[in-house]
């Protein structure tokens, strides 16, 4: 039931500062605000993100940029961040993250989503989501920005780290930033360039663009760049600070070679499980802390072993007391040896041994 | 009395077995159904609670007032224990939904969540039944049991234990602060302050929102302030009553078993799930008997799995008696009157030291 419509309720929103008062001192509960809120509005929520969806475009073969209104919540949000957005299959709530393409006004966004082969998440909303369909998002996170002083800009992309960099460009762009701008996009196929039309168009209107794509697949005739990314690819181009999105590998690969103005942001692959009893990377991103483990014994007693005092009770599943969120990574339950690599998902540290380089919320 | 037989260690590990095997199984299966299930429970609690609400703001008419008493009432018993018992124990910590996040959620009744988290599903879930471990074993204000040392206190238990069930929400709250320890000077003050604190912030909210907020609001809409705060009284006592007498009959009926420290030292998984057996009783009846007892009228499989939603008991309940069966297990299960008769049995009889009982 739609009582009012969201852009009324975007208005409204600052109005319940109150609520968010006694939310916050806990005289209210969020939950029951939200009910009422979303019986008014099905997008409105106190303090949670929710958007409709109000545009699909292909981009590619295998990206879909989707435009969405955000509810009132959605503030201090800029292109080239990523949100998390997050979708219920079988009753269990999964995130993935996506950036932010656009950031218009009145809470207008829009996200690029690359199909991912076998991946549940980008198959179900590529595919199954609807116009009018509603979302949930998290809040914008991300330190990539323009850099605005700069003689000569490069932006190197692989695959889908396309998106941020798009955001910052288009940006840029639309504020008049004249000095030389260099677009390398590292993708497997031809068909997979992103935004193609539009790049080649603003290549027309603004003469200090220049993007080319680098064909890493197969070979391809009228592709002017072949391959990997190589410090050769730097050549010639006006080069004064660089801006590189990709998988971990590739990020590293530009760090070493280019030790001028570097910002970056790397998304990390899946994590593959590890045989029991090798070593692995824990991090524990409250204390800020990286350890070196073991996939054998449970995150409990390695957190401990590393000093950390984590919240615990019967130490053998039953009480939930050191339930603690996953942020990356997989894990193993001891008892049943289930996998669990849902960002996001609560786990017992007692019961669970890392089964890859874990990030876990202590 | 109990007449188990006596499992090797051989046999106690292959019955611990199947056990996970059956709750591996159930945990595979969960998905979209129980995640509907445990939405459809909070939009029921919020109905009732709302349209009880609302229909006591219409003052002392008897059919209104009552009405909306006793829905008020029903809103209160299924957010505890459907709703907020279930919760807590994380049984829905799988749909990685922070409204229903066990960790996080807060339930309408004085006793603040995290009390309970650490009472209930710790210390009781862990050493269930174990004399001088869980507490929960007459919460230190009842004999239940022969093997509880006599004190002079005891007789006049009748009395307390009736005093606790009409107050059944402030004595699950107080557990927490162990003021038996802090009396014996074996906690300190400075240890109790801080969890006073947060005793007295989730007592003063429910007072609050219960006894001054609605009819407060009540007399703003120019209704009757003194019914709204008769209608909220009353259902709270509807609600101690009701979790009074659903939990006593969980772990104290005639055919309940307790356990001594000594026996618990180096205790297999096998060995666990045997005394979660052993100690706890099941009620029988129908679907809507179980939905308000929270699904604890299934405690033995609830104590066999704390953290499957509590809705799988039912089906889980059919092959947990067929194992112990199996086992050669008693599979404690009553009608809740007869369970309940037991249990004010226990009470009556246990008031008194064991000479006199045996001269009685």
């Amino acid at each position: 039931m739609t009582l009012i419509p969201m852009s009324w309720s975007r208005v409204l929103s600052p109005l319940l500062q109150p609520l968010r008062w006694l939310v916050r001192r806990r005289w209210l509960r969020e939950a029951e605000v939200d009910a009422v809120l979303a019986w008014l509005q099905p997008g409105w929520r106190l303090n949670r993100v929710f958007a409709r969806v109000e545009g699909r475009e292909w981009v590619a073969e295998d990206m879909l940029a989707l435009r969405l209104r955000c509810n009132g919540n959605a503030r201090g949000w800029r292109a080239g961040q990523h949100v998390q957005l997050y979708l219920q299959l079988d009753g269990v709530r999964h995130s993935r993250s996506y950036s932010l393409t656009h950031v218009g006004r009145a809470g207008r966004i829009e996200l690029a989503i690359r199909r991912q082969p076998g991946g549940r998440l980008s198959n179900r909303l590529l595919d199954h989501l609807p116009v009018g369909a509603l979302l949930e998002l998290g809040q914008a996170q991300g330190e990539l920005c323009w850099p605005q002083e700069s003689t000569g800009v490069v932006l190197l992309a692989a695959g889908s780290g396309i998106t941020p960099l798009l955001g910052l460009l288009r940006e840029a762009l639309a504020r008049g930033f004249t000095a030389p701008i260099s677009l390398l996009h590292y993708i497997r196929e031809q068909g997979q360039r992103p935004f193609v039309e539009e790049l080649q168009q603003l290549m027309q209107r603004h003469p200090n663009l220049s993007v080319r794509w680098a064909l890493t697949g197969q070979v391809q005739s009228d592709a002017e760049l072949q391959g990997r990314f190589s410090a050769e690819h730097l050549q010639g181009l006006a080069l004064d600070s660089v801006l590189a999105c990709g998988p971990a590998g590739f990020v590293e690969t530009v760090a070493q070679h280019w030790r001028g103005p570097l910002q970056v942001e790397a998304f990390t692959a899946p994590e593959r499980s590890v045989e029991p009893g090798s070593a692995v990377r824990l991090g524990f991103a409250r204390t800020r802390r990286q350890v070196t483990g073991d996939s054998a014994r449970s995150l409990l007693e390695q957190a401990e072993a590393a000093g950390l005092r984590p919240a615990h009770g019967c130490r053998q599943g039953i009480c939930a007391s050191c339930t603690c969120t996953l942020l990356s990574g997989t894990v193993r339950d001891l008892r049943n040896g289930a996998l669990f690599a849902e960002p996001g998902q609560l786990i017992r540290l007692c019961i669970s041994a890392p089964a890859s380089d874990v990030d876990i919320d202590l | 009395m109990r007449s188990d037989r006596e499992l090797s260690r051989v046999e106690l590990d292959a019955f611990g077995a199947e056990l996970d095997a059956l709750r591996s199984r159930t945990l595979a299966d969960l998905g979209e159904v129980d995640a509907r299930y445990i939405r459809r429970v909070r939009g029921a609690v919020r109905l009732c609670c709302w349209s009880g609400r609302a229909l006591l703001i219409l003052g002392w008419f008897p059919p209104t007032w009552l009405l909306g008493t006793l829905l008020l009432g029903l809103g209160k018993i299924l957010e505890n224990m459907e709703l907020g018992h279930n919760v807590i124990h994380g049984q829905y910590d799988w749909m990685n939904d922070p409204e229903f996040a066990g960790r996080r959620y807060e339930w309408d009744i004085a006793g603040p969540a995290d009390f309970w988290r650490h009472t209930h599903n710790h210390v009781h879930h862990t050493w269930t039944n174990v004399l001088g471990m869980d507490d929960d074993v007459g919460y230190g204000l009842v004999r239940l049991f022969p093997e509880q040392r006599w004190k002079p206190f005891y007789r006049w238990q009748p009395l307390w234990v009736t005093l606790q069930a009409l107050l059944f929400q402030y004595s699950i709250a107080i557990q927490h602060l162990r003021l038996d320890q802090v009396y014996k000077g074996k906690m300190s003050k400075d240890e109790l302050r801080p969890l006073l604190r947060q005793f007295n912030a989730k007592v003063l909210r429910q007072w609050c929102k219960d006894y001054l907020f609605f009819p407060l609001l009540a007399l703003l809409l120019g209704a009757n302030a003194l019914a709204v705060l008769a209608g909220n009284v009353l259902a709270n006592l509807l609600r101690n009553l009701w979790t009074f007498a659903v939990i006593f009959c969980g772990h104290f009926t005639e055919q309940a078993a307790v356990f001594s420290k000594a026996s618990v030292i180096g205790e297999s998984r096998g060995h666990w799930y045997l005394r979660q057996l052993r100690g706890s009783s099941n009620l029988s009846g129908g679907k809507l008997f179980h939905i308000l007892t929270g699904n604890l009228s299934h405690q033995i499989e609830h104590h066999l799995f704390p953290d499957l939603p509590a809705r799988r008991y039912a089906a889980l309940a059919v092959e947990v008696r067929e194992i112990a069966a199996r086992y050669g297990q008693v599979y404690n299960c009553g009608s809740f009157s007869a369970q309940l008769t037991t249990v004010l049995q226990r009470i009556w009889k246990y008031r008194v030291p064991e000479a006199d009982v045996v001269a009685a």
